[in-house]
């Protein structure tokens, strides 16, 4: 039975539901844009705001779920990132043609699935909410269904995510067979006495699914087509919550399950790190389109972040945190400005490169938060991807995987080469370029007030980063 | 009282300079000369002033100190100066005969472009060849050594729009700094073995460090001979004088004659101590004073500029410098410095007033028949001439020569002794044929033949004075080296000097009368001996200085400028090309991986889980 | 405090330049110009009243700061905020001070365009440049190195000359960026493997400079480590052959970035050596010596080869700062006290005649708009008294007597000859090949046959007193380096007593190996 403890735990997830089914018959009572947003920004900071409240329960887990400090975590970065993509969704809808609203409750759902994923502590739970995640994506990838690269988008991820789904399921099953039990520290009972052909091959296709929702290689290919093609505020959650929560379930099992602590499987998670690190990077590296070009720099970062997961100590995931909430701020600054440059009713998103060019002389502030993101990517000091790349290299050194180390030395140093393309565009000057604007206000508006807060996010952490740091060595997984 | 004002002989031409350099659009032309020879005569009246108080004095060196240089652990040259009998000398040459030719160079420079920044130039020249002189350690002497190399270098490059001229500049530059090369790995081996700079200091310490024959101190004392070939243009490092000969006459004159090319004569005699510890090094210091003035006399003998003639006439003369030091003479090396530079100058400023009498033509080819028109050049040239020839008694020259044979002799060493003689002979061959070839015969030219004298003081008065000086009067200066410089081997000797005194000014003597008679009478045999046959070839041999520079040429100029081309693109920045090629190809490559289609994209997927499990399956 | 304030002023002053730009392209110019002056005025007055004749070692640690700032930043690992200041840092802070100033006044007519924005960058450069000189803590210190790359960057990228075929400004930015950050990012693994390996001697996490030095490690790893801090130096130094990004990068930053670039930013390696991989790894570095010298002839010989292959007038003096660079490695790596004080005059020396060389290019530029040699020539008579500052300048380089840079070529080599005489040998050789390519730019721009009939304007008051006071401070430093080296002669005390004990100990341990 639920306790009252178990409960409050729940008040996070509850009340992005219950906003969820508000917006839901909110919509079907009578349509209002600004209503509907305001709705479900007022649920989702009442969710964080509970989350705040009741992350001082300390651990609390139920059959099916865990609240442990890494949960509370991963969920108030749903929750951060959703609220980010409501305030930019606001700002890109406004002047689309079609239904606007769906679009919130799509989100809504979405965020809910990534709250769940993060807590899950089941299989059952994992996949349920995997499943919730995905589902609503497919729909806001596709949102603005007359542009055809957003359809495709939606498509292409509908289709390979049900694929890794298939795997997802299949090694969910073969894990059952082979322990008989589907939750997490059953699980690790079953295999005390040693692993197993089926529970390894289990673990194996797990991690595939997993991968493929992190963009691991080689399951990244549809990165790149989806984040290009997708609306800006889907392409942002996809970028953000849904990465995070995918991550964070996959610490948890690399972490707590015993199969993945074998010398071989530790080998193949540590190659999929080098792999994935220096792939994203080349393949990012004369990119043209801005939005294609972030999609390869996320493979990249989930690269750097597979170090951890090879890792799995307690500084791992410490590390973790830090890094995902390091490229939480810049990822959601990086697709804030995208998207506020973009409109789905002014055609396709400002997504090419060269729409950027000199756009510092004319919007200097959003032109500087970009700038900011991208340093912040690149890892430069003063921002706060240098905190965590700081991080990641000092996990590294720690542990001693030199090769891991030289892995991320390398890719950075690729990695500067787009970055900087991508920074000095923004300042260049020359005329006759194709030019695309944010209204004149966008300051002002709620999600030009989002963007400058990340930006000012991204350097205090960069100069100021000890209230996090310490926040985050707090940190760790009820398991171990 | 003689020591406060010692500063004064290098801070006046200093703010000579200073003035000119700050003030050079003020100033005209003729405000610019008075500004740089007064400057210069002003240190040289201050030098009097010293000379004579040091002379009435007990001849004591003397020194100041004004502050340390630098000081670092037990590195702590000063700025200091030293004032003794060697010093005296060099500065009252410097000056004296310095003064001198920035007085003729108003003469000679008139109508010139720039004519501050020359005065400018020499006035630094001034300053740094007075340190060189005074400087009491061998760092300061190593700042005004490389001073004059960058002030000659500025001075021969003068006229900066023709291209040979800056070459010859950018070669005696390079030439010189190859020997300070040494000089300064000579400094460092003596700083590291004797833990000083201060050249008191260090020929106090030798010899009871290092024992006659030590290999360091050889080692020492070649490498110093080393940077003193460079400046002084013995062999190898002679190449750069001749076409060093580009810069305006009274530059040759004061630095290519008589002080900076002697500063290497200067450093050896300073450095004496160092090199009686030596015998081996200071035996090659004769041998190579003996063959410079042997190959400087032959290449003489085959020129055809009189300034050239004149620039190779220096070498020889500094040879037989070196040949004093080489045997122990260091008196007598200094007696013939200072000799040397009252005729040389005197023969340098003739070939000037010549010069710029026939509208800058100094091809003797295209001279001749001036001895009516330009008479007192003509004297200059004759007198200055027979000092160089060491034409008996009367001459200057004589009577320093003359010391470094008979000390050659008293050492013992038969070989140096002989080419002296040798090289006398060369001497008056190619001072006389300088001297007919320019002012007898006919007239080379249409320059010649409206050649137009010069008048004025400043054009008659160095003149007069270094030809007065360049007479057996100038031999009666007797520089006070006796505290400073140990004695030589012919000291206190006298058996067998009147024979060598009748010995050498018969070969003098001799000498000149086969030139006259070659030169005056057989003028149309002796063209068509050089014209053709082994005697075309060997006056090209000759006319070329040996070939050195054919030789270094080969040796290291060509093979310098194949290295610079080949390295031009910078090969070593073109290896970085390598990694930024993978990161392309590799950028490349993974591209086309994103065709866009699902279907890849779904086998990718299967065949990577397919690849996952096998990796984990092999595992296990 | 005032630590504190001598790195914001020129950030804070930055950010003004860029907002005052609305009131013309004047306001920002005078801003960045009082600011660096503060910047100068401040230091040089820490000086005047400090007291840098320090104790020499073996004194409480306390008193080995002249001025010394200190809070936690982020204590779970142990990083501070902790400024210092001691002679060394006193006198390229100084220097920084000094070259932002001629920086600034430099651009003052050559930059018509964005003109907030570029001082912006300028001065953000500067307060980076402070920073790393004034940066105690190992993490602060990384960040302020990584940082300056950034203001740099856009300078080069946006204000840039164009270069030869195919090396557009942006890639040549991209390169100076890519390869110093890179190089930086070793630094980082081995900052970070110094702290772990103090963390398992003594269980405490610091990144504090004093802390970590002497902590004790296996010998092949110090040497690792020790390679990492040494190569991120050696790209900014630049030694060969990691010195590709240095020619490109100079050759097409605006006149400020070069003089920036040459005059300071190449000192933070060598300060950075002085500083930190010597102290740190005294064993390794004295292990890695010859390397390390081998290096420094090799860089001399080849940046004195290749300057004189250049046709393009700052790619010349680029490949020449690599030349002069080398002495410095010797100089470091020799350890000894001349040696060491030698390496700081010649940097002092050679950020003044780099600087003094660039700006004259710059102006140059302004004139004639070309930096191609083949272009100029006779331009002795044509341009007033820009050709005869050049001399001034060609002078130095090349090590005249009465130059700074001779007293600083020549410390090196006193110094370095008693420890490795072939070194100072070949060293010394150099000299001469330092002769072809500084007299090259005499040479082909000013002596020669006159290329056209044009008489260019002369120097205006402000290029005359700029070049004039850059003389004055050449020759004074020629003539009396002595303050330069009272105020650091503690430091390089420190530095040669640690890097000789650190032979003794290896000698020791190899002695002990032996039986």
């Amino acid at each position: 039975m639920l306790t009252r403890t178990d409960m409050m735990a729940l008040t996070p997830v509850i009340l992005v539901c219950a906003t969820a089914i508000t917006v839901m018959l909110g919509i079907a009572w009578r349509r209002q844009h600004a209503v509907t947003v305001l709705v479900s920004a007022l649920g989702l900071n009442t969710a964080l705001l509970s989350l705040f409240l009741f992350g001082e329960l300390g651990t609390v887990r139920t059959p099916m779920l865990v609240f442990d400090s890494v949960t509370i975590l991963g969920m108030g970065m749903i929750l951060v990132s959703s609220l980010a993509c409501a305030t930019f969704s606001h700002a890109y809808l406004d002047g689309f043609p079609g239904a606007r609203e769906e679009f919130y409750l799509l989100l809504l759902c979405a965020a809910a699935g990534g709250m769940v994923l993060t807590a899950a502590d089941h299989l059952a739970t994992l996949f349920f909410g995997l499943e919730l995640l995905s589902m609503p994506l497919y729909g806001m990838l596709a949102y603005t269904f007359r542009d055809r690269n957003s359809l495709e988008a939606g498509i292409k991820y509908l289709v390979l995510s049900a694929t890794a789904t298939a795997f997802l399921l299949f090694g969910m099953a073969l894990l059952y067979a082979q322990t008989g039990h589907l939750d997490i520290p059953g699980l690790v009972a079953g295999m005390s006495s040693g692993v197993g052909p089926w529970a390894l091959a289990g673990v194996g296709l797990v991690l595939v699914g997993l991968c493929f929702k992190l963009s691991i290689i080689p399951f990244h290919l549809w990165t790149p087509d989806v984040y290009q093609g997708g609306p800006g505020p889907a392409v942002t959650f996809l970028a953000t919550a849904s990465k995070v929560a995918a991550f964070i379930v996959l610490l948890r099992i690399v972490e707590a399950i015993p199969a993945f602590h074998g010398a071989q499987a530790q080998t193949l998670l540590a190659a999929l790190a080098l792999l994935t690190m220096l792939a994203g990077n080349l393949l990012a590296l004369l990119q043209a389109n801005l939005k294609r070009l972030l999609g390869y720099s996320s493979i990249a970062h989930f690269g750097y972040l597979m170090v951890a997961i090879v890792v799995a100590d307690k500084l791992a995931v410490e590390t973790s945190g830090i890094y995902l909430i390091t490229y939480l701020i810049t990822t959601l600054g990086a697709f804030g400005v995208v998207t506020l440059l973009s409109s789905p009713y002014g055609g396709e998103d400002a997504s090419a490169l060269h729409y950027y060019r000199g756009l510092f002389w004319r919007r200097p502030y959003l032109a500087a938060v970009l700038t900011v993101a991208m340093l912040s990517l690149a890892g430069i000091p003063f921002t706060a991807g240098f905190i965590g790349k700081f991080y990641i290299i000092a996990l590294g050194v720690e542990a001693q995987r030199w090769w891991l180390v030289a892995g991320i030395v390398v890719g950075s140093a690729i990695g500067l080469y787009y970055y900087l393309r991508v920074t000095i565009t923004l300042y260049l000057m020359e005329p006759g370029m194709q030019r695309r604007d944010a209204p004149n206000d966008w300051g002002l508006r709620a999600g030009g007030l989002v963007v400058l807060l990340l930006a000012v996010l991204m350097i205090l952490m960069g100069v100021y980063p000890s209230p996090v740091v310490h926040w985050m060595s707090l940190l760790s997984l009820a398991g171990s | 009282m003689a020591l406060t004002l010692l500063p004064l002989t290098f801070l006046l031409p200093l703010a000579g300079c200073l003035i000119l350099s700050l003030g050079y659009r003020h100033l005209g032309e003729r405000a610019s000369a008075a500004v740089g020879y007064t400057s210069v005569g002003l240190a040289a009246l201050v030098t009097v002033f010293i000379v004579i108080d040091f002379l009435s004095g007990d001849r004591t060196p003397q020194s100041l100190t004004l502050w340390t240089w630098v000081s670092v652990d037990n590195f702590r040259p000063t700025i200091g100066l030293m004032l003794d009998g060697l010093s005296v000398t060099m500065l009252g040459v410097i000056t004296g005969v310095g003064f001198l030719i920035h007085l003729f160079a108003a003469w000679y420079m008139r109508g010139e472009e720039g004519i501050t920044r020359f005065y400018a130039y020499m006035n630094l020249f001034v300053f740094s060849m007075v340190l060189l002189v005074l400087g009491d350690n061998l760092l300061l002497l190593f700042l005004g050594w490389e001073g004059v190399g960058l002030c000659s270098y500025l001075l021969i490059g003068y006229y900066y729009e023709h291209t040979a001229n800056g070459m010859a500049a950018f070669k005696a530059f390079v030439v010189t700094r190859i020997g300070d090369i040494f000089l300064a790995i000579g400094l460092f081996l003596l700083f590291t073995e004797l833990g000083t700079l201060d050249i008191a200091t260090i020929l106090d310490k030798a010899p009871a460090l290092w024992h006659r024959g030590n290999p360091i101190a050889e080692a020492a004392a070649l490498l110093l001979l080393g940077g003193a070939l460079g400046k002084s243009a013995q062999l190898p490092l002679h190449t750069w004088l001749a076409d060093a000969m580009a810069g305006p006459t009274p530059v040759s004159a004061l630095i290519h004659a008589a002080t900076m090319v002697t500063a290497g004569v200067y450093l050896i005699a300073r450095m004496h101590g160092l090199y009686d510890l030596a015998p081996t090094a200071q035996y090659i210091v004769g041998v190579i004073g003996a063959l410079t003035l042997l190959m400087a006399g032959f290449a003489a003998l085959a020129q055809t500029d009189i300034k050239r003639i004149l620039a190779y006439s220096t070498m020889s003369q500094i040879g037989y410098m070196f040949l004093a030091l080489g045997v122990g003479a260091y008196s007598a090396a200094i007696f013939h410095l200072m000799i040397h530079a009252f005729f040389k100058a005197l023969l340098f400023l003739s070939a000037g007033a010549v010069i710029i009498s026939c509208h800058h033509e100094q091809e003797m080819a295209r001279l001749g028949g001036l001895w009516r028109k330009l008479p007192l050049a003509y004297a200059g040239f004759l007198i200055g001439g027979a000092a160089l020839a060491a034409l008996p008694l009367v001459t200057a020259g004589f009577y320093s020569k003359d010391e470094i044979l008979w000390e050659a002799f008293a050492a013992k060493q038969n070989g140096l002794l002989a080419a002296g003689l040798v090289g006398a002979l060369l001497t008056s061959l190619y001072t006389l044929r300088l001297i007919i070839g320019t002012f007898h015969g006919e007239q080379g030219s249409d320059k010649a033949r409206h050649a137009d004298p010069g008048k004025g003081l400043q054009h008659g008065l160095p003149l007069v004075v270094l030809m007065v000086l360049s007479t057996f009067i100038g031999a009666a200066l007797t520089p006070p080296l006796a505290d400073v410089l140990p004695a030589g081997p012919g000291e206190g000797v006298e058996a067998g000097h009147t024979a060598l005194e009748m010995m050498a000014s018969a070969t003098a003597i001799g000498g000149g009368l086969i030139a006259g008679w070659l030169f005056l009478f057989r003028r149309a045999w002796l063209k068509r001996v050089v014209a053709r046959g082994p005697g075309a070839w060997l006056w090209q041999f000759w006319h070329r200085a040996w070939g050195f520079d054919a030789l270094f040429d080969w040796l290291l100029v060509r093979p310098y400028h194949v290295l610079v081309r080949w390295l031009q693109g910078d090969l070593i920045d073109a290896l970085f090309l390598i990694p930024a090629t993978v990161v392309r190809l590799f950028n490349a490559g993974l591209v086309r991986t994103q065709t866009g289609r699902l279907r890849t994209y779904a086998t990718s997927m299967v065949l990577g889980a397919a690849l996952l499990l096998l990796a984990l399956a092999m595992g296990y | 405090m005032i630590l504190v304030w001598l790195i914001l002023i020129p950030f804070i002053g930055g950010l003004f330049c860029w907002r005052a730009e609305r009131w013309g392209d004047k306001v920002p110019r005078w801003i960045a110009l009082a600011t660096m002056l503060l910047v100068l005025v401040t230091t040089l007055v820490l000086w005047w009243q400090g007291d840098y004749h320090l104790p020499k070692t073996g004194t409480p640690e306390a008193v080995r700061w002249a001025i010394e700032w200190h809070v936690p930043w982020i204590p779970r690992f142990g990083i501070d905020i902790h400024l210092a200041m001691d002679g060394l840092s006193l006198i390229l802070i100084a220097l920084t001070g000094f070259l932002g100033v001629l920086a600034v006044v430099c651009s003052w007519k050559e930059i018509a365009q964005r003109v907030g924005f570029f001082h912006l960058n300028l001065l953000f450069i500067l307060g980076g440049v402070v920073g790393v000189f004034l940066s105690i803590d190992l993490f602060l210190f990384f960040c302020f190195w990584e940082m300056m790359l950034v203001p740099m960057y856009f300078l080069i990228a946006l204000w840039g000359h164009s270069g030869s075929a195919g090396k557009t400004r942006i890639r040549t930015a991209i390169k100076f960026f890519i390869y110093t950050q890179a190089s930086g990012l070793l630094m980082l693994v081995a900052i970070l493997a110094l702290v772990f390996a103090h963390h398992a001697n003594t269980g405490v996490y610091t990144f504090s400079y004093l802390e970590l030095l002497g902590t004790s490690m296996s010998e092949p790893f110090a040497y690792w480590l020790m390679l990492g801090f040494f190569i991120a130096f050696a790209v900014k130094l630049p030694v060969v052959p990691l010195h590709g990004w240095l020619p490109d990068a100079h050759a097409q930053a605006p006149t400020a970035g070069s003089v920036d670039l040459a005059g300071i930013l190449l000192k933070t390696a060598a300060y950075g050596m002085l500083r930190f991989c010597l102290p740190l790894f005294p064993e390794a570095s004295q292990a890695f010596a010859p390397v390390a010298m081998a290096l420094g002839v090799v860089g001399i010989f080849y940046g004195a080869l290749l300057a004189a292959g250049q046709q393009d007038v700052k790619r010349l003096i680029a490949y020449t700062s690599i030349s002069h660079m080398g002495f410095v490695l010797i100089g470091i790596f020799a350890g000894t006290s001349i040696a060491l004080q030698g390496v700081i005059v010649l940097m002092v020396a050679h950020a003044f005649s780099a600087a003094g060389l660039f700006i004259l290019s710059g102006q140059l530029y302004e004139r004639l708009h070309t930096r191609d040699m083949r272009l100029m020539g006779g331009l002795w008579g044509r341009i007033d008294k820009l050709p005869a500052f050049t001399l001034c300048f060609v002078a130095a380089s090349l090590g005249m007597p009465g130059t700074a840079n001779f007293i600083g070529e020549f410390l090196v080599l006193f110094g370095t000859f008693p420890v490795a005489p072939v070194v100072t040998v070949l060293a010394s050789v150099s000299m001469v090949l330092a002769v072809l390519y500084s007299l090259l730019i005499m040479q082909r721009v000013h002596f020669g046959p006159a290329q056209g009939e044009v008489h260019f304007s002369g120097l205006d008051w402000r290029e005359y007193t700029m070049m004039l006071g850059l003389v004055a401070l050449v020759i004074f430093f020629g003539f009396y380096p002595q303050i330069l080296v009272d105020t650091t002669l503690s430091v390089t005390d420190e530095v040669h007593q640690l890097f000789t004990s650190g032979s003794v100990g290896a000698a020791i341990q190899s002695l002990a190996g032996v039986r």
